[in-house]
């Protein structure tokens, strides 16, 4: 506070900061470089996943639409994905509100319940899911896979929903009521605009989480609705060409334009604080 | 009991947050004029958010009646009671842009569209914020949007005006500007309102009656000047103001004047006695008294004048004024006076200190 206000403090890049700098920029290196390597591959003209890359062949993409197993794998991923992500948007955010808004008995125990999908493995609650779901004939269904994805996905619907809410001014909704508004209207013109960033951002989540999950859609719908996940670990298993490579890269792209389009909308950074 | 001008009455209206706590408004009793603006005042925890809160319906009462217009709204939820609210955080709709927050109200009446559109404008002309209306609400500073949240309330021509600390968030200079663009607004449109407020000067400069609440209870309910000139309890004549208070034996009572006011003789131990006005029927008892400070005259002692004898303990001279503290026995009684040219007392030295009997009131309340 004693600098002379005319006296700028200019930082200079020292040894130490440029040190710094390197090693940030390696673990980030570390980071993508499974990225990095598939994208390369996915240009690979050899035959089987070698490396290094080559000569440069665009094959790979031109072969995927061939590959129908992937097409309809994407299909019934897309299909459970949507479906979860909007059960889980139905259920998460009223049971949000009622968290937040509301005191009633077990509401520690049932925030608490409402987590735990998170902290179990995933492996363990896809045999739960196969001994509950096989009696009652629901396996190898859309509903067996929704079933599934709808409980790991709901930890992250209640969390960001309630983010938005702990953040949002109350009074908002008495003055809406104050001013003539019903609670359902309440909801729906003041509540829900105000809470949407969490709402979208656990809505994107969890149809990330679902289209990208493998173990619970192996266990419970493997030989009746192979997912696309499941697909490509079969896949894997049988050959080790780059066709493998060229679908991530267009996973990748996908999960990417969700990601900027919702960042466009809306902020992700504020989404997600 | 219901005059034909009383706007809202409250009748026995308690809310109590568990048996064994004391409850935060105990029978409440008050009625408001039709286009009176009522503060309620009070310090933090007296009540008076509560109160305002179980009018507008946002909280239910434990008992009790809210009336207005001689009907009973208790059961009413809120969103039938047609009242107008500000919010101490003014709540303005982050989504919507101005226009669209003030229109919110007029929506849910389901009114013409034009209609709607006409009513925001003259809403917002009478805040002058009228070149904001496509304004987005987080563009606006803190008056603004304390204007758009009271054109918000008002252009529902709601029975009841309700405001919950509203100037709080402004600084020192804005609440200022504030308070008389409110009141003149409130005047305008000759609508009902409840105002909460911690600040006396504001209840001072703005309320036609002011009800000041301690512990859940409505200490005393009048008008500015009563509340000012003849409060009823110590705890009133301590709130507003500043106030010499000290405890003495109320002597003869003698004539009482056209004010209702009887001349009693009053005596502080053996430091004198002098005179002061109360209610009639207090004679032989020990009460309160209290002098404003710069009603009470301080003069050297030997010159013969009456009054109550002490000594100097403390002055303070700033040109225009001179203040003193004066030790009377175990009473610290502060005077403030302009100066006048004549010779300041020191620290020490034995000084008089007189009133004007109508300036030393004895409060009615009785001593425990």
């Amino acid at each position: 506070m004693q600098q002379p206000a005319h006296a700028p403090f200019r930082p200079r890049m020292s040894v130490s900061r440029m040190f710094f700098l390197l090693t940030v920029l390696l673990a980030y290196l570390f980071l993508a470089a499974p990225l990095i390597i598939i994208f390369l591959m996915s240009f690979n003209a050899n035959q089987y996943l070698s490396w290094p890359p080559e000569s440069f062949t665009l094959d790979w993409y031109r072969a995927l639409p061939q590959q129908t197993q992937f097409i309809d794998g994407l299909q019934t991923t897309l299909i459970t994905a949507s479906a979860s992500t909007f059960f889980v948007l139905i259920c998460g955010v009223p049971a949000a509100l009622a968290l937040n808004r509301y005191e009633f008995r077990g509401k520690e125990l049932l925030s608490t319940f409402f987590i735990s999908p998170l902290l179990v493995p995933t492996i363990v609650l896809a045999v739960g899911l196969v001994l509950v779901l096989g009696p009652l004939g629901l396996t190898n269904t859309y509903a067996s896979i929704v079933i599934g994805h709808f409980a790991i996905t709901f930890p992250y619907v209640i969390r960001t929903t309630l983010m938005s809410l702990l953040t949002s001014d109350t009074s908002c909704e008495e003055a809406a009521q104050v001013l003539g508004a019903d609670r359902f209207t309440v909801f729906r013109r003041v509540t829900l605009p105000i809470i949407a960033p969490g709402v979208i951002a656990g809505g994107v989540i969890a149809f990330i989480v679902s289209f990208d999950e493998a173990v619970i859609s192996l266990f419970v719908a493997e030989s009746g609705r192979p997912t696309l996940p499941v697909h490509v670990l079969r896949y894997v298993e049988q050959s080790a060409d780059a066709a493998v490579a060229a679908l991530s890269v267009i996973l990748i792209l996908f999960s990417l334009v969700i990601v900027v389009i919702v960042e466009r909308l809306m902020g992700l950074r504020n989404v997600l604080r | 009991m219901n005059t034909p001008r009383t706007k809202l009455s409250l009748a026995g209206l308690t809310k109590s947050y568990g048996s064994n706590l004391p409850p935060a408004v105990d029978n409440l009793d008050m009625e408001v004029e039709d286009g009176h603006l009522v503060a309620l005042l009070g310090p933090s925890g007296c009540g008076k958010t509560t109160t305002l809160r179980m009018v507008a319906g946002l909280l239910d009462p434990t008992s009790g009646r809210i009336m207005v217009e001689g009907q009973n709204i208790t059961n009413t939820p809120v969103h039938k009671r047609q009242m107008g609210m500000v919010f101490q955080s003014y709540a303005l709709f982050p989504h919507m842009n101005v226009q669209e927050n003030v229109a919110f109200g007029l929506q849910m009446r389901k009114r013409p569209k034009q209609e709607q559109q006409e009513r925001v404008m003259k809403a917002l002309e009478m805040v002058q914020l009228d070149h904001l209306a496509k304004r987005s609400t987080k563009a606006l500073s803190g008056g603004q949007q304390q204007r758009i949240a009271l054109a918000r309330a008002l252009v529902v021509e709601p029975t009841v005006l309700l405001l919950d600390e509203p100037l709080s968030n402004l600084d020192a200079k804005l609440r200022e500007t504030m308070r008389t663009e409110i009141r003149q607004i409130q005047q305008r449109t000759r609508a009902t309102t409840l105002f909460v407020t911690h600040d006396q000067d504001e209840a001072l400069d703005m309320a036609d009656r002011i009800a000041l609440m301690n512990g859940g209870l409505i200490e005393q309910f009048g008008s500015p000047h009563e509340i000012y000139e003849r409060p009823r309890t110590r705890f009133v004549a301590n709130f507003i103001g500043r106030a010499n208070l000290f405890e003495a034996a109320i002597g003869s009572e003698s004539s009482t004047g056209p004010d209702g006011l009887a001349r009693y003789e009053i005596s502080v131990g053996d430091h004198g006695s002098f005179h002061a006005v109360g209610e009639p029927g207090m004679a032989g008892s020990v009460r309160n008294v209290l002098v404003r400070p710069h009603r009470l005259r301080v003069g050297s002692a030997g010159t013969g004048a009456e009054g109550l004898r002490g000594r100097i303990e403390s002055n303070s001279y700033t040109g225009d004024s001179v203040s003193y503290h004066v030790r009377v026995g175990s009473e610290l009684f502060t005077a403030e006076r302009l100066t006048d040219g004549d010779t300041l007392l020191s620290v020490g030295d034995h000084a008089t200190i007189s009133w004007r009997a109508e300036d030393a009131l004895v409060l009615p309340e009785e001593l425990q």
